[in-house]
């Protein structure tokens, strides 16, 4: 009985959660593709104006990103100015509470048939990767060993605390931004 | 809660062994077709390869209406464009691809656009994009490697883009692969050779990728069994029919394994060779397999261990302590390839290959890294990861 009271605020909280993930990670990949020179990189090879969608499927949260050019990426929030070109579909809002609360890596969700692309498959490859670098800088090592498939060796701590603290500062002004009427 | 999650899907209606072929008219009639269509290449029908098709059919009353036998290696949107004409032109009610990967690939997109309507294929591309069963549609490969007779893609070149698009969807598996002995057993050495290797690497990837499954690991370690123990047999009695059928079921299964659990930085690496270089696939999986192995190892020990009993059978197994049996696994690998080297010239490394400059390298490596199958291997890869393996597959 309590059990069936408490589910759908389970559910409830479940989907306040990812939709809150998808705010901040949309922001994030902005700030991190404004601080990161391997993001950058990575970016620069997706066209520009490419239109980048992570949601849940069928009409749950999502984030939208657009390549703007130079390897820079805006966060559009939860509509695309047109058809997205790129989309990654959680088939569950649960799937994608697994991932974004890093009980599963984002490389195993695809190997678990949790996520279907939409588009090219090599770009969606290319945005898994700079969707890893961005959990690697902002997340504490241990949680970020769960969500990436191999922590680089190579991101020493000062460089990981300064680029996350930008990346936190530009989410925080950028969520000021957005909300000021 | 284990977090351990797998699917598992192969509905295509395996028809293997002696007189396979014959059993085409009933299935084809169980399906209500009276009026199939063959799409293959001009390398099958000189072969002589479809005359027993077409006398099995014929002998039971059913006439082949119509013969596509012009596809090239690499398949276009105009090719499936003209031979879904010629489909409704003559009125036909079924496909019957008999070829390798691109006669089998073709079918698949004919089948798209006789079954969904128009000439576009390009704008079916993608992942389910089809939500409807479509024609029956039958397969008989003519090689023993490529797995394509069951699974769910198709790649054709859009030749005015110039570039590949991808189909994927479960209702483009076949309704039947027909896997007759008769088919391969003219196939010359080095084909053979490499196409038996590409289905060693499929099911050799299946189980150590990241998306294996108890379901996809049965059929991998039997197709790894049936490979190690009919290959040199065949290269040295290619009329060995046994051995031909043991071959091609081996390929089957290894692509039934594939489909389901994916495959990783073998075929990353062998896609980009293939583009870049030109080399045929199945040479670029036995040349890679070994090296990438090496690579993945202490991500894959443990079943790459297990895969030894598969490849040398209990006796080795049992005599090789368990802390050695990766490794044993990888000799055993490359022992294979010497074998096939020694009958056949299949190159070993990128310098063997003749076909392939070390300066190409950087571009294989950057090229591999955005392949869709590097996500499901087991340990990331870096671009200097990628070129460190080409390096050492180089000579």
């Amino acid at each position: 009985m309590l059990l069936k009271r408490i589910q759908p605020m389970a559910f409830q909280a479940r989907r306040l959660y990812v939709d809150i993930m998808f705010q901040v990670m949309g922001r994030a990949l902005q700030a991190v593709s404004e601080v990161d020179e391997t993001v950058q990189n990575e970016a620069r090879a997706l066209p520009q104006g490419l239109l980048f969608e992570m949601m849940v499927m069928p009409e749950g949260p999502r984030l939208i990103v657009e390549h703007i050019g130079d390897g820079h990426f805006h966060y559009h929030g939860q509509s695309a100015p047109r058809p997205v070109d790129l989309s990654i579909q959680f088939k569950h809002i649960a799937h994608a509470f697994l991932v974004l609360s890093f009980q599963e890596k984002t490389s195993e969700a695809f190997a678990n048939d949790r996520m279907l692309v939409d588009g090219d498959v090599s770009y969606a490859v290319r945005m898994t990767r700079v969707l890893n670098r961005l959990e690697t800088f902002i997340l504490p090592k241990l949680i970020a060993k769960r969500a990436v498939k191999e922590y680089p060796a190579n991101l020493h701590l000062p460089e990981k605390l300064i680029s996350a603290a930008r990346i936190y500062l530009k989410v925080a002004t950028n969520f000021v931004e957005t909300v000021r009427p | 809660m284990s977090q351990k999650y797998y699917e598992f899907f192969c509905p295509v209606k395996v028809i293997a062994g002696k007189a396979a072929l014959e059993h085409i008219p009933y299935e084809l009639t169980g399906l209500a077709a009276k009026r199939p269509m063959i799409v293959t290449d001009k390398g099958v029908r000189a072969a002589g390869l479809l005359d027993p098709v077409i006398a099995a059919c014929e002998e039971s009353g059913l006439e082949i209406v119509s013969i596509y036998d012009d596809v090239p290696p690499d398949s276009s949107t105009s090719v499936v464009r003209d031979i879904a004409g010629i489909y409704r032109q003559e009125k036909c009610d079924a496909i019957i691809a008999v070829g390798g990967g691109s006669a089998i690939d073709t079918g698949k997109a004919v089948n798209i656009l006789v079954s969904e309507g128009g000439d576009d294929i390009a704008k079916y591309s993608g992942a389910g994009i089809l939500k409807h069963p479509l024609k029956p549609f039958f397969v008989v490969p003519t090689t023993a490697g490529t797995g394509s007779e069951v699974t769910a893609v198709a790649v054709i070149t859009d030749e005015k883009k110039g570039v590949k698009l991808p189909f994927t969807s479960s209702f483009l598996l076949p309704n039947a692969a027909i896997i007759d002995p008769r088919m391969t057993l003219t196939l010359p050495p080095h084909i053979t050779a490499a196409t038996a290797m590409d289905a060693m690497t499929h099911a050799t990837e299946a189980f150590t990728c990241m998306a294996k499954n108890p379901l996809s690991d049965a059929y991998a370690t039997a197709a790894i069994k049936k490979i190690s123990q009919s290959l040199l047999n065949v290269m040295d009695n290619p009329k060995d029919a046994q051995g031909r059928l043991e071959l091609a079921q081996a390929s089957t299964m290894a692509g039934i394994a594939f489909s389901n659990s994916m495959v990783g930085l073998v075929h990353s690496l062998g896609h980009a060779t293939g583009a870049i270089c030109h080399l045929p696939h199945g040479l670029c999986m036995s040349l890679y397999l070994p090296y990438v192995l090496e690579y993945n190892l202490e991500s894959i020990r443990e079943p790459l261990g297990e895969l030894l009993l598969y490849l040398e059978g209990p006796e080795v197994y049992s005599a090789t302590p368990a802390a050695r049996r990766a490794e044993a696994t990888i000799s055993a690998l490359r022992k294979l390839r010497d074998q096939l080297y020694k009958r056949c010239q299949l190159p070993r490394t990128l310098k063997e290959t003749g076909k392939v400059q070390e300066s190409q390298l950087d571009h294989i490596a950057e090229m591999a890294l955005d392949d869709g199958s590097i996500m499901f291997n087991p340990k990331e890869v870096t671009l200097e990861d990628a070129r460190s393996v080409l390096r050492r597959a180089w000579a």
